[in-house]
C-alpha cells in the first residue's frame, strides 16, 4: 500500500495526486469554516455551481457521461442477485418474496439507519448496490458526482398510475433517474393513555416538545434536517429550509434547550417504541403513524393513538425516491422492481407493511380508511396530493447552511 | 454473643461470599435464560408469553430464521469470520510469541509494546481507522468479509501471543536444550518439544479467539458491507432499535448454541491433544493470563 | 525456515517466526494511524462531503482538529459533557465491577472447592454469550410493560412504570457493568488463584481475624492483578457506544464513543472523527505506560 507513505521523497503520481486534492480540498473547506465560525453562513453557498431543486426552480438534471441507460427489451438475469439499500421495515417482505420468485432473482436487502450514513456507505462505492431510496435533498449530491444511471422509461410501464403531479416532477423533470416512492407528512404522534392533553388543541402543538410536563416522554426523529425544520415551523418560519443566519442561530438555541429541558430520546423507530409504551410524545412520519397499528400490543386498542398535521396543510411533506445507482451490477432487475413498486396490487401489499402510501391514483384517503389500512382516528395521518400544493418540502441545502445545520444537530447530540 | 463468636471465627463458611456469587451468577444468566425462552414465543411479543412455538425458528413463513435470509445469512457469516479470524490470528500469534520471546532486539520490545497496547486499545480506534484505510486508500480490501477478517486478525492478534508467551515464562528452556543435547536440531526441538508442551495455550488461544471474533460487533459493524456480511450482533444492533421479534431471540439462541458446541468440541479434541499428561482437563487454561 | 543451518540458524529462527506478525501489525495496527491524520488533517471533497486524505505534512490543514480542541476546551465546550460523562460512567462501572467481581473471584479461587470447576465454567458462561445478545436481553426485559416493571410491581400490587430505557444514566452504567464485569471477573480469578493459600492460612493462624487478613496479605498481594483487570475492563469502556445507543438512545447519555459514531458516518465531519480517535488513543495509552512501569518496579522489589 503505498499511498500510505507520504510523498516526501517519491515523486510517484500519488503523491502529486494527493497535492493536488489537498489543495482542492482546502478550497472546498473555506465556506465550511465560516458556517463553523457562528452564524456567519456565506449566502452564495459552497462550490458556487450547486444545483439545487425547488419547486420554484425546478431541475432538468443531464444525462451522465459516464453511465448510460440500459438498453431496451432486456430480462433480468436468472439467479442474479438485486442489491436494495433502504431504511429497515421500509419494504414488505412478502413483496420480496413475490418478486424473487417471479423473476428468479435474488434479493439482497440492506439497510441503514441515516441518509448520511448511506451516503457514505454508497461513496465507498465497491458495494454495488443496485436501487437505493433518498430524499430528494440528497438527490443533487447524488447525480453531481455522478452515481446514478438514468431510467429507460420503456419499462416503467406502470407510471401512469402515479398522480399526474409525479410524473413530471420538479425535483427532476421528465424523471431522468428518479420514480417516486412514498409520500409522508411530518407531524407528531402521541397516545391518549399516557398525554392528558389533546395536543391537536394546543394554539402551538409544536410548542409541547419543550413542555417540561412531558420531559422523559417523548422522541424527535433521528433525522437533522427534520428535527430542525419542526423548530422553524414552530417559530412560524414556513421557509424550513431558511439559510438565514438569525433562524439558524434560533434554531441552535431551541433545540439545546431541547435537549437540555426535555431529555428526549433521538430515534427514527417511533412506530414500534410509541406503541410498545416507551414514551407518550414524539414527532412522528405519517406513515409511522399509520403503522403503529401493526406494533400495538393485543392488550392496547389503536383508538388511543393520534396523529396531527397542521389543519391548515402548512406542515412538512415529502416524498421518498427509488434511484437506481451505477454501482450496480443487476440494472434491468432494478428497472422491474421499480416498475412493480408502482404497480397498483404490489403498491397495497407493500402499503400493508410500510404504512407509507405511494403516491398512487388508486389509494385516496377514503379508499385507505374504508379498505381498512388506516383506522379512522389516524385519517389525519392520510396524504392528499392536495397537501403538496400548501405543504412544505425539505430541500437540499447550500453547502454552509448544511455544515451550520450539521454542527448544530452535532452539537444536539452530544448532549449537554 | 455467641453469634458475634461465630462470626469472628476465621474458619466459618463464607456465606457472604457464597451469597455474592450465586447473586452474581442468577443475575448474569437469568436474563438471558429468559431471552432463550421468548425465542419460543408463539406471539410476537418479547414480554408477554403467549404459549411455546416454533414460529420464529422456522414456522413464520417471512420472519422465521429459517425463511429470512438476511437472519440465518447473519449466522453464518459470523462463524464464517469466527473461523477464518482464529485460522489466521492463531498461527500468526503463536509464531510472533514464540520468535519475540527468543528474539532480542530493538525490534521485538517495540512489537511488545505495540501487542500489549493493541490488547487493552478500545476496539473503536482500530474499527475507525481501518475503515479510513479500505475507503480512502484504494487496496485490494473493501468493506466486507475481507475487511472484516482484516480487522479481527489485526485486533485479536494480542490474544494468542499474550497467552503463549505466559506459557513460554513457565516452561522455561531446560526442555528445548535436553531435546539439542540429545541430538535435534534447533527448529526440530522447537516442533518436537516446545510445540507439544505449548498445546493447551494454543487451544486456549483458540477458543479464546473465537469466542471472542464472533462475539465482535464495532469492528465488523464498520467494516461489513451490505447486508450479507452483516454478522449476528450487526443484525441484533440494528433491529433491536427498530422493530425486533422473538426471530431476533431465536437467532442469539442459535448463535449461542453454535458456541457451545464449539466449546465442547475445542475441549473434547484438547482432551484428545493432551490425553496422559498431568496438566491436562484443568479448564483454566481457558482463563489464559490476562 | 532456517532449521538446517544446524544451531546458529536459530538466530534466523526467530526473527522470522516473529517478522510476520510483525509486520502485519505494522501494516495494519499502526499505520492505519497515520491515515487517521491524513483524514483529520485532510479536506473534504466538494460535492458529497467525503473525507479527502492529505499525505504530506506539509500541506497539513488544522482546522478539523482545532475545532474539536475549541469545543473541548474552549468557550463553547459542546463536546465537555460528553468527554466528562464517559469519564464519570467507565469510572462508576469499573468500580462497580471490582465490587462484584472481586468477592466472585475471590470465593471462586479460595472456597469453592469441588465446585470450582462447575462454577468457573458459569462464570466463563457470558463469554460464549454474545454481548450483543446479552443487551438484547435487558432491552426487552426493561421494556415499560416488561418483566422488570413487573417483577417490581410485585405481581400487580404496586403500579410501576419506570421508563427504563428512556435516558437513564443508571441504565447505562448497569448495561456497562452487566456488560464488561466477566471480563474483569477471569483476571482476577487467575490472580487470585494463583496466591499461596499458605501465607493466607498462616495470617489466620496467627490470629488474624477474617478482616485483616484480607486487608494485610490477600488484597495487597492481589494488588498487581486488579490494576490489569481494572485496565482491561475500563480501557474497551472508554470506547464503547452500542452500550448506550441499545439503553437509552437519549443524547443525554452520550459517550464519546457515540461523538465517534456520530460524526464518522455524517458527511463533513469523518475527520472529527478522527481527532476523538487521537483522543482516546493517548488517553489509553497513558496508563497502559504507567501499568508496564509499575509492574516494572513492582518485579524489581519482588527480586
Amino acid at each position: 500500500m503505498p499511498e500510505r507513505r507520504p510523498g516526501i521523497s517519491g515523486r510517484s503520481e500519488v503523491a502529486r495526486r494527493s497535492v493536488l486534492k489537498g489543495g482542492l480540498a482546502a478550497f472546498a473547506l473555506a465556506p465550511l469554516l465560516q458556517a463553523c465560525g457562528g452564524n456567519g453562513t456565506s449566502s452564495a453557498g459552497g462550490g458556487g455551481t450547486e444545483k439545487i431543486p425547488a419547486p420554484d426552480n425546478p431541475i432538468t438534471w443531464d444525462l451522465s457521461k459516464k453511465n448510460p441507460a440500459i438498453e431496451s427489451g432486456l430480462r433480468p438475469e436468472r439467479g442474479s442477485t438485486l442489491r436494495i439499500y433502504n431504511y429497515a421495515d421500509y419494504l414488505s417482505p412478502r413483496m420480496i418474496k413475490d418478486f424473487e420468485k417471479q423473476y428468479g432473482v435474488d434479493i439482497r436487502l440492506s439497510t441503514f439507519n441515516d441518509a448520511d450514513e448511506a451516503l457514505t456507505k454508497i461513496a465507498a462505492g465497491n458495494l454495488d448496490f443496485d436501487l437505493y431510496f433518498p430524499s430528494y435533498d440528497s438527490l443533487g449530491r447524488l447525480v453531481q458526482a455522478d452515481l446514478l444511471r438514468p431510467l429507460n422509461h420503456d419499462y416503467l410501464t406502470n407510471a401512469g398510475n402515479l398522480w399526474p403531479g409525479f410524473r413530471d416532477p420538479w425535483y427532476d423533470r421528465g424523471s431522468r433517474y428518479t420514480v417516486p416512492y412514498t409520500i409522508y407528512s411530518t407531524g407528531i404522534g402521541w397516545r391518549t393513555d399516557k398525554i392528558s392533553d389533546d395536543i391537536a388543541a394546543l394554539d402551538n402543538p409544536y410548542d409541547c416538545f419543550w413542555d417540561t410536563q412531558y420531559a422523559g416522554n417523548l422522541a424527535i426523529l433521528d433525522d437533522w434536517h427534520t428535527a430542525m425544520a419542526m423548530v422553524l415551523l414552530r417559530n412560524g418560519q414556513t421557509n424550513i429550509n431558511s439559510t438565514d443566519p438569525d433562524d439558524i442561530a434560533m434554531v441552535r438555541k431551541q433545540m439545546l434547550e431541547l435537549q437540555d429541558t426535555m431529555n428526549p430520546k433521538v430515534t427514527i423507530s417511533m412506530y414500534t417504541e410509541l406503541p410498545a409504551g416507551q414514551y407518550g410524545l414524539c414527532q412522528m412520519w405519517s406513515g409511522d403513524a399509520i403503522n403503529t397499528q401493526y406494533y400495538l400490543p393485543k392488550s392496547k386498542s389503536i383508538d388511543i393513538m393520534r396523529y396531527w398535521f397542521p389543519e391548515d396543510g402548512v406542515g412538512e411533506v415529502d416524498n421518498d425516491l427509488v434511484v437506481c445507482l451505477a454501482q450496480g451490477k443487476n440494472p434491468v432487475a432494478a428497472h422491474f422492481f421499480i416498475n412493480d413498486l408502482l404497480d397498483e396490487k404490489i403498491a397495497e401489499t407493500n402499503f400493508g407493511f410500510t404504512g407509507y402510501q405511494p403516491p398512487l391514483t388508486a389509494f385516496t384517503p377514503e379508499t385507505l380508511v374504508s379498505k381498512g389500512y388506516v383506522p379512522e382516528n389516524l385519517a389525519s395521518a392520510v396524504v392528499t396530493e392536495k397537501a403538496f400544493d400548501v405543504g412544505v418540502p425539505l430541500l437540499q441545502l447550500p453547502a454552509a447552511a448544511d455544515a451550520a445545520y450539521h454542527q448544530i444537530w452535532q452539537e444536539f447530540k452530544a448532549g449537554g | 454473643m455467641s453469634s458475634l463468636r461465630w462470626y469472628r471465627n476465621p474458619w466459618r463458611r463464607p456465606y457472604g461470599l457464597m451469597l455474592i456469587t450465586f447473586l452474581y451468577l442468577v443475575w448474569s444468566l437469568v436474563p438471558v435464560l429468559v431471552a432463550v425462552l421468548f425465542s419460543f414465543n408463539d406471539g410476537r411479543s418479547r414480554t408477554n408469553w403467549q404459549g411455546f412455538s416454533m414460529r420464529w425458528y422456522y414456522g413464520d413463513p417471512l420472519r422465521s430464521v429459517w425463511h429470512d435470509a438476511s437472519l440465518h445469512t447473519a449466522l453464518t457469516h459470523t462463524l464464517l469470520l469466527g473461523l477464518l479470524a482464529t485460522a489466521i490470528t492463531v498461527p500468526l500469534g503463536v509464531a510472533m510469541a514464540l520468535g519475540l520471546d527468543r528474539w532480542r532486539g530493538r525490534v521485538p520490545s517495540g512489537a511488545d509494546v505495540v501487542v500489549l497496547i493493541s490488547f487493552v486499545l478500545p476496539e473503536i480506534l482500530i474499527a475507525v481507522s481501518l475503515l479510513f484505510v479500505v475507503t480512502v486508500v484504494s487496496t485490494p480490501v473493501g468493506l466486507g468479509t475481507s475487511g472484516q477478517v482484516i480487522g479481527l486478525v489485526t485486533y485479536q492478534l494480542a490474544y494468542p501471543v499474550v497467552i503463549v508467551r505466559a506459557r513460554l515464562l513457565t516452561i522455561g528452556s531446560d526442555y528445548e536444550e535436553a531435546a539439542v543435547d540429545l541430538g535435534a536440531s534447533p527448529g526440530g526441538a522447537v516442533r518436537r518439544v516446545l510445540m507439544r508442551m505449548l498445546v493447551p495455550a494454543i487451544f486456549a488461544s483458540a477458543v479464546l479467539v473465537f469466542a471472542d471474533v464472533i462475539d465482535d460487533f464495532v469492528i465488523v459493524r464498520y467494516l461489513s458491507g451490505d447486508s450479507s456480511t452483516e454478522p449476528v450482533s450487526v443484525k441484533v444492533y440494528n433491529t433491536a432499535r427498530a422493530a425486533p421479534t422473538p426471530a431476533l431471540n431465536a437467532l442469539t439462541t442459535l448463535l449461542l448454541l453454535a458456541s457451545v458446541l464449539a466449546v465442547v468440541g475445542g475441549y473434547l479434541l484438547y482432551r484428545w491433544f493432551t490425553r496422559g499428561e498431568k496438566e491436562a482437563g484443568r479448564l483454566d487454561v481457558f482463563t489464559g493470563e490476562a | 525456515m532456517a532449521e538446517r543451518g544446524a544451531r546458529g540458524g536459530t538466530r534466523l529462527l526467530w526473527p522470522a517466526l516473529a517478522i510476520p506478525g510483525i509486520v502485519w501489525l505494522g501494516l495494519l495496527l499502526v499505520a492505519p494511524f497515520y491515515v487517521v491524520l491524513a483524514i483529520l488533517f485532510g479536506g473534504v471533497d466538494p460535492i458529497l462531503r467525503q473525507p479527502v486524505p492529505v499525505w504530506n505534512p506539509v500541506y497539513w490543514d488544522f482546522t478539523q482538529f482545532e475545532y474539536v480542541w475549541q469545543h473541548i476546551v474552549g468557550q463553547d465546550a459542546f463536546f465537555r459533557p460528553a468527554l466528562l460523562r464517559t469519564v464519570v460512567y467507565v469510572g462508576v462501572a469499573s468500580l462497580l465491577c471490582l465490587v462484584i467481581a472481586y468477592p466472585v473471584a475471590y470465593y471462586t479461587a479460595r472456597f469453592a472447592g469441588r465446585w470450582k470447576g462447575a462454577l468457573l465454567a458459569a462464570l466463563i458462561a457470558p463469554f460464549w454469550i454474545s454481548y450483543m445478545m446479552r443487551m438484547l436481553a435487558w432491552v426487552n426485559l426493561l421494556q415499560t410493560d416488561g418483566l422488570f416493571n413487573k417483577a417490581l410491581s410485585l405481581g400487580g400490587l404496586l403500579d410501576v412504570h419506570v421508563n427504563w430505557l428512556g435516558g437513564q444514566p443508571e441504565t447505562v452504567v448497569m448495561g456497562l457493568v452487566y456488560g464488561y464485569v466477566p471480563y474483569m471477573i477471569l483476571p482476577l480469578f487467575a490472580g487470585l488463584d494463583r496466591m499461596p493459600a499458605a501465607t493466607l492460612e498462616a495470617a489466620r493462624d496467627l490470629g488474624a481475624s477474617r478482616w485483616e487478613t484480607f486487608r494485610r496479605v490477600t488484597w495487597p498481594l492481589s494488588r498487581q492483578a486488579v490494576v490489569a483487570s481494572v485496565l482491561v475492563t475500563s480501557v474497551p469502556m472508554l470506547g464503547d457506544y452500542f452500550t448506550t445507543d441499545l439503553l437509552s438512545g437519549s443524547p443525554e447519555t452520550s459517550m464519546i464513543g457515540n461523538l465517534i459514531n456520530n460524526s464518522v458516518l455524517t458527511p463533513g465531519q469523518t475527520g472529527q472523527a478522527g481527532a476523538f480517535v487521537l483522543l482516546i488513543l493517548l488517553v489509553s495509552i497513558l496508563p497502559m505506560v504507567l501499568y508496564v512501569r509499575y509492574t516494572r518496579t513492582a518485579e524489581d522489589t519482588a527480586s
